[in-house]
């Protein structure tokens, strides 16, 4: 079962105070957090977050489609090597 | 770096298939069917080239005939056979868009040219592509977000990466915070 509407979206408190401070200082700068379970609000999108994945913080460059999905999905606790072949990065 | 001429691993033979000298075959590329797309391949020491023609599917890969493999024991010979095409055999990209082999082994430096490592993998997690960088004296690796901001030059050429991380990124540069 979903969680019920009336609730809004959960996100730890100390992400929001974390999110709003970096914005106010205008800075460049990655914002730590361990709360993978934070959902991902609005106000956070163009903020790097490093999202803890129990070993290291991951950089997550939020984008207007990540909103309403958590943040540990961006950060994954298993890392699988492939091969590098033909594939391709994009710098955004 | 991977310097044009360069040999790029795009598949393995995992075994034969059926007895009329077919394998199987797994690819390493972003679209699976592309591996005969860059056929002749050769082995890593460059002995032997095959060409390619995939029959069909299996749990994980695909059949496909060889050329010049025409019986079971050839088949079975070349188990565990890493295929490598030519670096230059690969389509040239848009701008801003780089293959993971060229970007792997940059040396990655600072806006100010201090060194900050060199590229080791290229992942996606579903944000931005990073880049894991091997810092010098850390055990561990870092993290880089592939983005303009933090990235702003790509010399291929030069086989380097200017940088300009955001703070708290690098080990050591705790301005992140850490009070949870």
């Amino acid at each position: 079962m979903g969680r019920s509407v009336w609730k809004g979206p959960f996100v730890d408190s100390y992400v929001l105070k974390k999110a709003e401070k970096s914005r106010e200082s205008g800075k460049n700068e990655v914002i730590k957090i361990w709360s993978r379970r934070s959902t991902i609000l609005p106000q956070f999108v163009g903020l790097t977050f490093g999202v803890y994945n129990g070993k290291k913080h991951v950089p997550v460059n939020v984008s207007e489609d990540m909103i309403g999905q958590k943040f540990g999905e961006y950060s994954p606790t298993r890392t699988y090597y492939g091969h590098a072949a033909d594939k391709k990065a994009k710098r955004k | 770096m991977t310097a044009p001429g360069d040999m790029v691993c795009v598949g393995a033979v995992a075994g034969a298939y059926g007895v009329r000298g077919e394998v199987r075959l797994k690819s390493f590329c972003a679209d699976p069917e592309a591996i005969a797309d860059y056929a002749p391949l050769c082995t890593e020491d460059g002995a032997q080239s095959f060409t390619v023609r995939l029959t069909g599917q299996t749990k994980g890969g695909f059949t496909a005939r060889l050329g010049g493999v025409t019986s079971k024991e050839a088949a079975d010979a070349l188990r565990g056979t890493r295929l490598f095409a030519p670096r230059d055999r690969l389509p040239s990209l848009p701008d801003d868009e780089y293959y993971h082999a060229d970007l792997i082994g940059l040396a990655v430096v600072d806006t100010g040219g201090a060194d900050l490592g060199t590229v080791t993998a290229v992942h996606n997690h579903g944000a931005t592509d990073l880049l894991e960088l091997q810092v010098p004296g850390m055990s561990d690796t870092v993290l880089l977000p592939f983005t303009l901001a933090a990235v702003p030059t790509v010399d291929l050429a030069a086989g380097r990466i200017v940088a300009d991380p955001p703070a708290g990124l690098l080990p050591g540069d705790d301005t992140g915070g850490d009070d949870a």
